[in-house]
């Protein structure tokens, strides 16, 4: 089953911000199916690390073309991607600590995260960028 | 070569140390010669624009205005005209450390050739700046330049005429001349700007300018000299006559004794020659280079942090290549490229948290890999022992972090501190890999690889991308930046972040400013009343040293008691066969439009001269005819320091076929006064040899 699915609403208008966009949604779906079976606790430990190496790099991504384009909204856009980084961190860490990760919950957490962002954050960039 | 380097070093870096504990790594103005070079090139512009202004290019104006500028503006025009001195001075100074250190710290070499290789000309430049500046004053001291100058320049041997002929005496004197002196001071030094610019091309984010508070120092160093010790001209220019002392900027005119030793051809050889084994330095030996780094377009989205951090322009950022939606991705050049890694610390995706088998950044280090870095911390982090036990990221310039290895503390070495991605360090301490980590790179603001520490301090503050995250305690990171000098340092920095590691292990939350700043050791430096006396002091000794030997120690060009005797002319010899009057027959079946009346071979024999003083042979020369084509006048310039007094001269001349007897004689009996200029002339027309004492003081006209 798939947590979060492509709309197109989430589309900010460029090309490779939207590509990375579906791209870290097939990856937390991925997890979210690997949370689901049967695994070693490292191994997630493993993927939890890919996805926060891919968000990061996402973010910074988004972030240059945030300030190429002189966006004005640049701070709180990016408070709002550490926001989600902490969490992440924070997930890690507590898996790492030998938790015992509520799966579901911490997918929840991620696409609402997702969902929220896209539809606060990336459509006032979207507009912004549309203007 | 390399024990002379490395003399040359250990001098560098004692000094370097000696002036942080006076001045503190942020102002200490010998890791930051090259913007102290552009501090006083502004200076030179801004007075020397100032001094334009109320400058008389005229032969007898020049002097004048300057004196009048001098005497009555001396509260500014007066000081400015002396901080375009003294700049210039100073400037020469830290050009010449700047290059000094920069060979010694062996930061030319290799893909670090382009800037020592731009600097070359630059010499050049700054020293065409100064001497025409020199020249400009026409002050006792210009004439000696300009003197000494052209005859510099013919023994090139390009001029068809000796150009030295010009300052011969007060009546040849051109204004014309020294109007060209007045462009080139002007012209040279936008070129040599132009220069300085492409100087730094190859630096990312090169400094420009000093520390406010340094530059703010030395500008009052300079005024103060200025005050002190006012930039005056010596006495006019008289060619007629010739000074037998001057007063003498050794920073610009230093090479000019030793004309007096050896041949003007020589010392352009030891120039020029020098100039190109400069050149070369950087390839002497080739530099043996780590890999450069390389690009992981599977990990890489073209977010252009690297671009952003290299140091040396090596990265650019390129329209996509792999067929993803990406718009661009990141290229090194590895001609620029220094392996320094520190692109590496700035990729988002370097980070340890990641899983081992996929661990590839977007751009690497061949020898050096992000896995393989992470392995080496997790397995050092085994062997670690004790309470507090400390992960060392060090650098390969730092205070031999290597040697600091213990059953407590890990040493990582990596090219640069720089390269150290900041979530290695969020992944050290919330992994429990270690309770803290140091991080040891070179001098503070002089790095190795330039900007290291700037990078890692900044990403540690917040300041920079990638942050080191707000959850990382900065109680349990501590920098240490310290020149290879300063083992010492480095070693009671590490002792006192351990000290203060048990401590704050019994501390219960950390302090709320310790999320800002990383830990410092609390090392000795010198009490504020030391320090800043200490600068004064050291502001005090460099204006001293600049109006020290801007004047002294004054140069004799002549003896007290000589006189100079030149022997100059220029005379057309007899042409090799005399011309000869066409035939009637010959110019009727010459073309109109060609016919002439008489048929003339090019070429001319050379002339031959002889000069005797009372009685002895004092000049014998053969002066083969100027011109491609053997066809123009033969030029003699000769130049004998006489002593004073009653002397016979006996001159001849030969200037055809003839190989024994003269065709013109002449002789003179003269009183020499010491420090007089007399010529020795020829001109056909007026019946052969002239001997002109000085002409009795008539008013000069201006140049024009």
């Amino acid at each position: 089953m798939t947590l979060l699915e492509w709309r197109d609403d989430f589309r900010i208008g460029i090309e490779e911000v939207d590509h990375e966009h579906r791209a870290l949604i097939e990856l937390i779906n991925a997890l979210h199916g690997a949370l689901g079976a049967d695994r070693p606790g490292d191994r997630v430990e493993a993927f939890l690390g890919e996805i926060y190496a891919s968000i990061s790099s996402h973010f910074a991504l988004e972030e240059k073309v945030m300030r190429a384009r002189r966006y004005d909204d640049l701070a709180v856009h990016k408070a709002d991607h550490e926001r989600l980084l902490d969490d992440l961190r924070d997930l890690m860490d507590e898996q790492a600590g030998g938790a015992i990760l509520d799966e579901e919950r911490f997918a929840q957490r991620l696409a609402q995260w997702f969902a929220g962002h896209f539809q606060t954050h990336d459509a006032r960039l979207h507009r912004f960028l549309g203007s | 070569m390399n024990a002379f380097k490395r003399g040359l070093r250990a001098i560098f870096l004692r000094l370097e140390a000696v002036f942080e504990a006076v001045f503190g790594p942020r102002l200490n103005p010998i890791t930051q010669l090259g913007t102290l070079g552009w501090f006083f090139f502004w200076i030179v512009v801004a007075s020397g624009i100032y001094v334009y202004v109320f400058f008389d290019t005229g032969v007898t104006q020049a002097w004048e205005s300057l004196e009048r500028l001098s005497r009555d503006q001396w509260w500014l025009g007066g000081i400015m005209r002396s901080l375009h001195r003294y700049a210039s001075d100073g400037l020469v100074i830290v050009v010449m450390l700047h290059a000094a250190r920069e060979f010694a710290m062996d930061r030319m070499r290799g893909n670090r050739w382009f800037p020592w290789v731009t600097g070359i000309p630059l010499l050049w430049f700054l020293y065409a700046c100064g001497i025409t500046g020199y020249w400009l004053v026409w002050d006792q001291l210009a004439q000696f330049v300009a003197m000494a100058t052209t005859e510099w320049l013919d023994s090139i041997g390009i001029f068809a005429e000796p150009i030295a002929r010009n300052f011969l005496d007060s009546q040849r004197l051109s204004g014309r001349f020294f109007t060209l002196m007045a462009y080139i001071h002007i012209a040279v030094p936008l070129l040599m700007l132009l220069a300085m610019w492409v100087h730094i091309q190859r630096h990312a984010h090169a400094r420009v300018n000093p520390h406010r508070a340094l530059g703010i120092g030395t500008l009052v160093a300079l005024v103060a000299l200025s005050l002190v010790r006012p930039a005056l001209s010596q006495a006019p220019a008289d060619l007629d006559r010739v000074p037998f002392e001057l007063g003498f900027d050794w920073f610009y005119l230093g090479v000019y004794p030793l004309l007096e030793r050896v041949s003007g051809g020589t010392l352009w050889l030891l120039l020029v020659g020098g100039s190109v084994l400069l050149t070369l330095l950087p390839w002497l030996p080739p530099l043996r280079k780590a890999p450069a780094a390389r690009v992981d377009l599977d990990n890489c989205n073209g977010c252009s942090r690297c671009f952003a951090d290299c140091p040396f322009g090596a990265i650019t950022m390129v329209r996509r290549t792999d067929g993803l939606a990406f718009e661009q991705e990141a290229l090194v050049d590895p001609g620029m490229c220094m392996s320094c890694g520190i692109c590496v610390g700035a990729c988002p995706t370097a980070t340890p948290f990641r899983r081992a088998s996929d661990l590839s950044a977007g751009i690497e280090l061949p020898d050096r890999s992000v896995a393989g870095l992470r392995d080496e911390v997790v397995a050092a982090a085994a062997k670690l022992t004790g309470e507090a036990k400390v992960i060392v990221f060090g650098c390969s310039h730092d205070a031999n972090s290597a040697a600091l290895a213990d059953s407590s503390t890990a040493v990582v070495t990596m090219p640069c501190a720089g390269m150290l991605p900041p979530s290695f360090l969020d992944f050290v301490l919330s992994r429990r890999h270690a309770d803290g980590v140091l991080i040891s790179g070179c001098a503070e603001h002089d790095c190795y690889e330039r900007l290291g520490d700037q990078w890692i301090e900044q990403r540690i503050g917040n300041q920079r991308d990638p942050n080191l995250r707000d959850r990382v305690p900065r109680s349990r990171v501590a920098v240490s930046w310290n020149n290879p000098s300063r083992r010492g340092t480095l070693r009671e920095a590490l002792a006192q972040f351990r000290v203060h590691l048990r401590d704050a292990a019994v501390a219960a939350a950390p302090s709320p400013q310790s999320s800002r700043a990383a830990w410092r050791a609390k090392l000795r430096g010198l009490a504020p009343p030391f320090r800043y006396s200490g600068q004064a002091a050291a502001y005090a000794a460099i204006a001293a040293v600049i109006g020290i030997f801007a004047t002294w120690p004054a140069y004799t060009y002549l003896p007290r008691d000589h006189a100079l005797l030149k022997l100059s002319f220029s005379h057309a010899g007899q042409p090799l066969k005399p011309c000869r009057r066409y035939t009637h027959e010959e110019l009727t079946n010459t073309p109109f439009g060609e016919r002439r009346a008489t048929s003339c071979e090019r070429g001319r024999w050379p002339v031959y001269v002889e000069l005797d003083l009372d009685g002895k042979p004092l000049y014998r020369g053969t002066h083969e005819p100027a011109g491609l084509w053997n066809d123009g006048p033969s030029s003699v310039y000769a130049r004998f320091e006489v002593p004073a007094g009653r002397h016979r001269l006996d001159a001849r001349l030969r200037d055809g076929a003839a190989q024994t007897g003269f065709g013109y004689t002449g002789s003179q009996t003269v009183d020499l006064e010491p420090g007089e200029n007399f010529v020795v002339d020829f001109r056909a027309a007026e019946g052969g040899f002239t001997f002109a004492p000085p002409a009795p003081a008539a008013p000069r006209r201006g140049a024009p």
